[in-house]
């Protein structure tokens, strides 16, 4: 990005200059001295069969402030589960793999289910809040990073940018949020252009000036999956085991945290990963049981902050947000113009389509239960409830692993 | 001839004889055996049902029992680890009974030194269980006031304490059991002296300064206190001669 325009109230750090990646390496290994940093990976094991983690790992072996790696290893078999281990094990420091199928971890998620703490459906959610666990349990770092693994485009200045603003002691920042474009011949991220700076604005126009709105939408790209945070945020916020998870743990660090020690760094030019088919008919597959989810996630935390959200908000929302949505649209139309690139407007406008369908059923979802929630109980109201769980979840990870 | 066959047919109609008279024990003993599953899973299941409805794997939960049973890396539910455990004490249990039908001298006598064992095994078990309870609860009450003391290794201090009272825990149930108890009390006096000796030589020589400081410092107080008091007598005296 060639801006350097600050939002209002999160602090944003651009990429200006040059890109000295060796400097800010240097500076993290002397840093990660004083706050020792986790990188935690939530993957499924289909993830390992593609190109994308050969590439993530050929990185991270290079990387030198990293203490440990937590991988949360999603739909695998024993012998599976090995095999990443295997193939985990050509990086030069400590990884522990959690074998979420496992009969260990599974117990664990049943004691967790029997004293009322339901640690949610199999998911991106449940793998970082329990990743977040053992880091916990394990107490040897004091920073956690978070990243997906099928970053297509993913090299290790992405994670030095991500972790510099929480481990630099200077910078005092408790969470910070990756930003970047997604461009191949065309604009990516939908859900993000087209979803949720449109609704975060519609909303806006029919509630008011709204801290919380004003804190997500000054999110540049709120939907990234890449963030780094202190340890006690991941102690102390509840995290949505639904598609709802960024959106969710924006909304917790925004309840537990002042904006001022939060912020938002460009990591990379430009991102790719894997591209999610729209269905726009099957409001429970794809983005659209994505979107569903994070509207309904929006919807709450405003519920909670004691704005009344009845039939007919949600009416004129749909309207507001249809229009915005089409402004945005023709912005996007001139900024694919300009930069050469694909703009397909019937495909676009089949999206918000979709898109306000998506806030209608979220909607009447609310509607018929606000108290709902797929938020997982955070980890000190765990620790309270079963005193002795974060032995057995480090004692159940280090046999996986030894084994 | 007759005198012949008696010789040759004697031994095999004692056999058959004694034989004839240990079926019946033995079929005692299989009859005992039988009734001792069906009973063991009877109560097995009932107890099952039982734990279940009294909360019981989350009371072991939230007391520590079951992050206790994971160390052991058992991986089951509480309540199950102890049904089995009372399913196959019941088994044994019955299987010693069983063998007692047989009659025999020497299964007598085991079964007898088993039977005087049962309750120490009983006693070590709720010596582990209690003093593991009691470890966590005092590991967790030093953290806390350490902690709020402001002491930078309350964590450290919280363990050394758990670790203390695990070996003198183990020492105790060990001796329960009677075994080599001659070794566990040495051992456990060499263990246990051992950390209390080497604390003793850590706090010593790390506070020689701070103990120092301390006598030196009511050294002073005390010739301080002595100083006023002379002082005062010394004006006691004036105001005598004064009066004088």
């Amino acid at each position: 990005m060639s801006d350097f325009h600050q939002t209002d109230p999160i602090i944003t750090l651009h990429r200006l200059g040059r890109a000295g990646l060796e400097r800010i390496e240097s500076e993290m290994v002397e840093f990660s001295k004083q706050r020792p940093i986790a990188l935690v990976l939530p993957a499924l094991y289909t993830e390992f069969q593609g190109e994308a983690i050969k590439g993530i790992i050929e990185e991270l072996k290079k990387v030198k402030y990293i203490r440990e790696i937590v991988l949360t290893l999603g739909r695998a078999k024993e012998e599976e589960f090995k095999k990443v281990k295997e193939f985990m094990s050509q990086i030069p420091y400590e990884v522990k793999i959690i074998h979420n199928e496992g009969k260990r971890i599974q117990e664990i998620y049943a004691t967790l289910d029997r004293n009322g703490l339901w640690a949610g459906e199999d998911g991106k959610g449940r793998s970082a809040w329990i990743a977040y666990g053992y880091v916990l349990a394990n107490g040897v770092s004091d920073a956690i990073a978070l990243h997906d693994c099928d970053i297509v485009t993913y090299n290790r200045e992405m994670l030095a940018r991500l972790c510099y603003p929480v481990a630099n002691p200077n910078i005092d920042v408790v969470f910070c949020k990756g930003f970047y474009s997604r461009i191949t011949d065309r604009m990516h991220g939908r859900v993000t252009r087209l979803l949720m700076t449109p609704l975060l604005r519609a909303l806006q126009k029919l509630v008011g000036p709204n801290p919380f709105l004003l804190f997500l939408d000054s999110f540049r790209y709120p939907l990234a999956g890449e963030f780094c945070m202190i340890a006690d945020v991941a102690r102390t916020n509840r995290i949505p085991w639904d598609w709802g998870l960024e959106v969710g743990v924006l909304a917790e660090v925004f309840r537990n945290y002042s904006p001022r020690r939060v912020c938002q760094v460009d990591i990379a030019d430009n991102y790719e990963h894997k591209h999610q088919p729209l269905s726009a008919e099957d409001v429970q597959k794809g983005l659209m049981r994505m979107c569903v989810d994070i509207c309904k996630s929006i919807f709450r935390t405003l519920a909670a902050e004691g704005i009344v959200l009845s039939d007919s908000f949600f009416k004129s929302l749909q309207v507001a947000y249809i229009r915005l949505a089409e402004d945005t649209m023709v912005k996007y139309e001139a900024d694919a113009a300009i930069n050469g690139l694909l703009f397909d407007r019937h495909e676009e406008a089949g999206a918000v389509e979709a898109f306000a369908s998506a806030i209608q059923k979220a909607a009447e979802a609310f509607m018929e239960g606000p108290m709902v929630s797929p938020l997982i109980p955070n980890w000190n109201r765990v620790t309270s409830a079963i005193p002795g769980i974060l032995d057995m979840l480090k004692k159940a990870v280090d046999e996986d692993n030894r084994s | 001839m007759e005198g012949f066959m008696d010789v040759l047919f004697q031994p095999l109609e004692d056999f058959w004889k004694g034989f004839v008279s240990f079926v019946p024990n033995l079929l005692v003993m299989v009859f005992i055996f039988i009734l001792g599953f069906l009973f063991a899973w009877v109560i097995g299941i009932s107890l099952k049902r039982v734990l279940a409805v009294v909360n019981f794997d989350i009371w072991c939960d939230r007391v520590g029992l079951t992050a206790l049973i994971r160390k052991g890396d058992v991986w089951t539910k509480p309540s199950e680890v102890f049904v089995r455990i009372l399913y196959w004490f019941l088994v044994i249990l019955f299987i010693m009974i069983g063998l007692t039908a047989l009659q025999l001298p020497t299964i007598d006598n085991l079964i007898s030194q088993f039977f005087l064992y049962i309750p120490r095994v009983f006693s070590a078990l709720l010596i582990l269980i209690a003093g593991y309870l009691f470890a966590g609860f005092l590991s967790r009450a030093v953290l806390i006031a350490a902690v709020n003391s402001g002491y930078h290794y309350a964590k450290v201090l919280a363990e050394a304490v758990r670790l203390l009272l695990v070996v003198l825990i183990l020492a105790m149930a060990l001796e329960q059991l009677q075994i080599a108890p001659g070794i566990v009390v040495a051992a456990f006096s060499l263990i246990f002296g051992g950390i209390v000796l080497a604390l003793a030589i850590a706090f010593g020589i790390g506070g020689i300064d701070a103990a120092k400081r301390i006598i030196e410092g009511e050294g002073e107080a005390k010739k301080m206190e002595k100083k006023e008091e002379e002082e005062k007598g010394e004006e006691e005296k004036g105001r005598d001669i004064e009066h004088l």
